[in-house]
């Protein structure tokens, strides 16, 4: 990995260029409402916004769409079925750390055991990432789960500075990307400026968690919260938001759409999430999590017990959209550090 | 299904607006599809042709009277397949709003001193009259739900309407969240299928498509007085599609 630095006027060029060369997908702000964001195809460079807090859906959306025919299907004699064509290559622009380490996490648990070949397949058309970092706000909780400064597959990786932006040169790919673009070594003083952005921002996190990592698995392992579980489902409307903004969600649902000929018709899949009422219902009208509370403890084991345990890492980037998400106000650090407390407090009584 | 070419298909209309209806004639293009795989036979507002005999019945509107009991029953026996359409037939729909007032109120409010010369009651969904095979959601009918009911009619398939909010279509379009415009939103308590449409285009939504199987009314409460409305209000905005059977904020207390 190398390092240089690069002006705004010389980004803004290289984002020109690499929006006429292909698509290219980042946050925008939305035209309506002034301060919200959203991950979108880019049509001039204008658009992109590097200083944006957060987006509403993460930018897994580009190659893991929310709703996806991916087969179709003729119900003749003899059937035929036609997986349905990937479009082709394009890049991700302006993601953070946090949304870097989420993409990791899908591309580790997407590969695991029987990989999912139309997640890779679509994964392999993002031919290039371009990482940002960027400031906090009251529900970002990257420091307690360790991604404030996570690189995930960027290519390259850009801290804001003084003279522009500090970019991390990350893979041949990244090289490949500047090109031609003016790259001004990086000088002590901007070197500096870099680390004084990372500990400002890593200051600026105020949601935390009230334990490490490592010790909230356990406090969930040893179970005897229900109490806290219900008080939270009973403010939960069980309406799937948190985790339809989860940039580590990665439920889905799938279904046969058939046309009106009654013949022909599509597969389609469909994020789908754990909190919903009908999620873990099965033939026989059996519900696995019929109760909301235990809709909701499901979530939190998942993200932080379940895939900690099978992959070394909370299943939780920290990005906070959960939290925003929520109408019903369910703070996802609030709930832990009272799970934390309460724990502390059952064990203090023993 | 009885025997012969096409299944024919009947609309008919108790107390409503006749919008759902109008809305299924807006399926243009969809409608010539159809006609290939059924017969229409009956379509007050389509078509001057009737028929006593018909498969499936398409109905919409409430049950106000008795009269209409006796109808909706007669077009049961009639048809092999009733779908309820749209919310009145569903859920009740505004219709139910006179269910607040004694019935003998609301003749003398509509008719005056003529209230003698007609005759009403509670008004309740066709769903609480006889059984309905399939509905269709929504205030006007949903036309995606519509279209998804038809063929499963004549595929022979159980339809079984979507048991989430609508936040959840909503989240799928990456709408920004409507509570985050500063607006009240019944989404997160309403059933969805709609494609969250009313969402997408700047409304907040109004429950039309009747609530969720197990709505967190006390959820609902909790975030609607954080917005500063007193508890009348957040039933009256309820109300507006729900109050088939009654609604009831405080009794839902123990849902958890």
């Amino acid at each position: 990995m190398s390092i240089c630095v690069v002006e705004h006027d010389e980004l803004h060029a290289l984002v020109q260029r690499l929006i006429q060369q292909g698509p290219a997908m980042g946050p925008r702000e939305r035209q309506q409402q002034p301060g919200f964001y959203y991950f979108d195809w880019l049509n001039s460079a204008d658009e992109l916004v590097l200083d944006y807090v957060t987006t509403t859906l993460p930018p897994k959306k580009a190659f893991f769409p929310p709703r996806e025919p991916f087969l179709e299907f003729s119900r003749t004699d003899p059937a035929k079925v036609r997986s349905m064509t990937d479009e082709g290559p394009f890049v991700l622009l302006g993601v953070h750390p946090c949304d870097l380490a989420a993409i990791e996490q899908l591309d580790i648990a997407y590969s695991d055991n029987i990989a999912d070949g139309r997640y890779l397949a679509n994964r392999a058309r993002t031919t290039a990432i371009i990482g940002v970092d960027c400031w906090p706000d009251e529900y970002c909780l990257c420091t307690s789960v360790g991604t404030e400064q996570a690189r995930g597959s960027a290519d390259l990786f850009l801290t804001p500075i003084q003279r522009g932006y500090l970019v991390e040169v990350r893979t041949p790919r990244g090289q490949e990307l500047l090109g031609d673009s003016a790259q001004l070594p990086a000088t002590d003083q901007d070197e500096a400026d870099t680390a004084q952005f990372r500990r400002e921002k890593q200051r600026r996190v105020t949601a935390k968690f009230a334990t490490g990592v490592e010790q909230f698995a356990d406090i969930l392992a040893a179970g005897g919260l229900t109490e806290v579980w219900q008080e939270v489902a009973d403010r939960c409307y069980s309406c799937g938001s948190c985790s339809l903004v989860c940039p580590t969600c990665f439920c889905f649902d799938i279904n046969d759409d058939i046309n009106l000929d009654l013949t022909t018709g599509a597969r389609i899949r469909t994020w789908d999430s754990c909190q919903l009422p009908d999620f873990a219902l099965v033939a026989g009208g059996h519900n696995f999590r019929g109760e909301r509370w235990e809709r909701v403890r499901h979530r939190w084991h998942r993200k932080f017990l379940y895939l900690y345990t099978q992959y070394g890492r909370p299943f939780c980037t920290g990005c906070g959209r959960c939290s925003r998400a929520c109408t019903a106000d369910i703070n996802l650090v609030e709930v832990s550090n009272d799970l934390i407390a309460y724990a502390q407090r059952e064990t203090q009584n023993v | 299904m009885k025997t012969q070419a096409k299944p024919r298909v009947a609309f008919f209309d108790f107390a409503c607006c006749e919008g759902c209806q109008l809305e299924v004639l807006s399926l243009e293009e969809q409608l010539l599809e159809m006609i290939e795989l059924v017969d229409i036979v009956t379509w007050r507002e389509a078509m001057s042709e009737k028929s006593d005999e018909y498969d499936i019945a398409f109905c919409e509107g409430s049950i106000t009277r008795e009269a209409d009991i006796e109808r909706i029953k007669h077009i049961r026996e009639t048809a092999d397949i009733l779908v309820s359409l749209g919310a009145c037939a569903t859920i009740g729909c505004h219709n139910a709003l006179k269910n607040q007032f004694s019935m003998d109120e609301v003749l003398h409010i509509v008719y005056g001193d003529r209230a003698e010369w007609f005759d009403t009651i509670s008004a309740r969904p066709i769903t609480a009259v006889v059984p309905v095979d399939y509905q269709v959601n929504g205030c006007p009918a949903s036309l995606p739900e519509f279209v998804t009911v038809f063929k499963h009619i004549l595929m022979g398939k159980e339809y079984k309407p979507p048991n989430q909010p609508v936040c959840v279509e909503c989240k799928l379009k990456d709408n920004l969240c409507v509570y985050e415009k500063g607006m009240l939103c019944l989404g997160p308590v309403t059933r969805c299928g709609c494609d969250a449409i009313c969402t997408s285009y700047g409304h907040a939504c109004f429950g039309c498509r009747g609530l969720v199987d197990d709505p967190n009314l006390n959820a609902a409460q909790d975030v609607l007085a954080k917005y500063g409305l007193s508890v009348e209000e957040i039933v009256g905005k309820f109300r507006v599609y729900n109050n088939w059977p009654e609604l009831s904020l405080e009794e839902s207390h123990s849902d958890g």
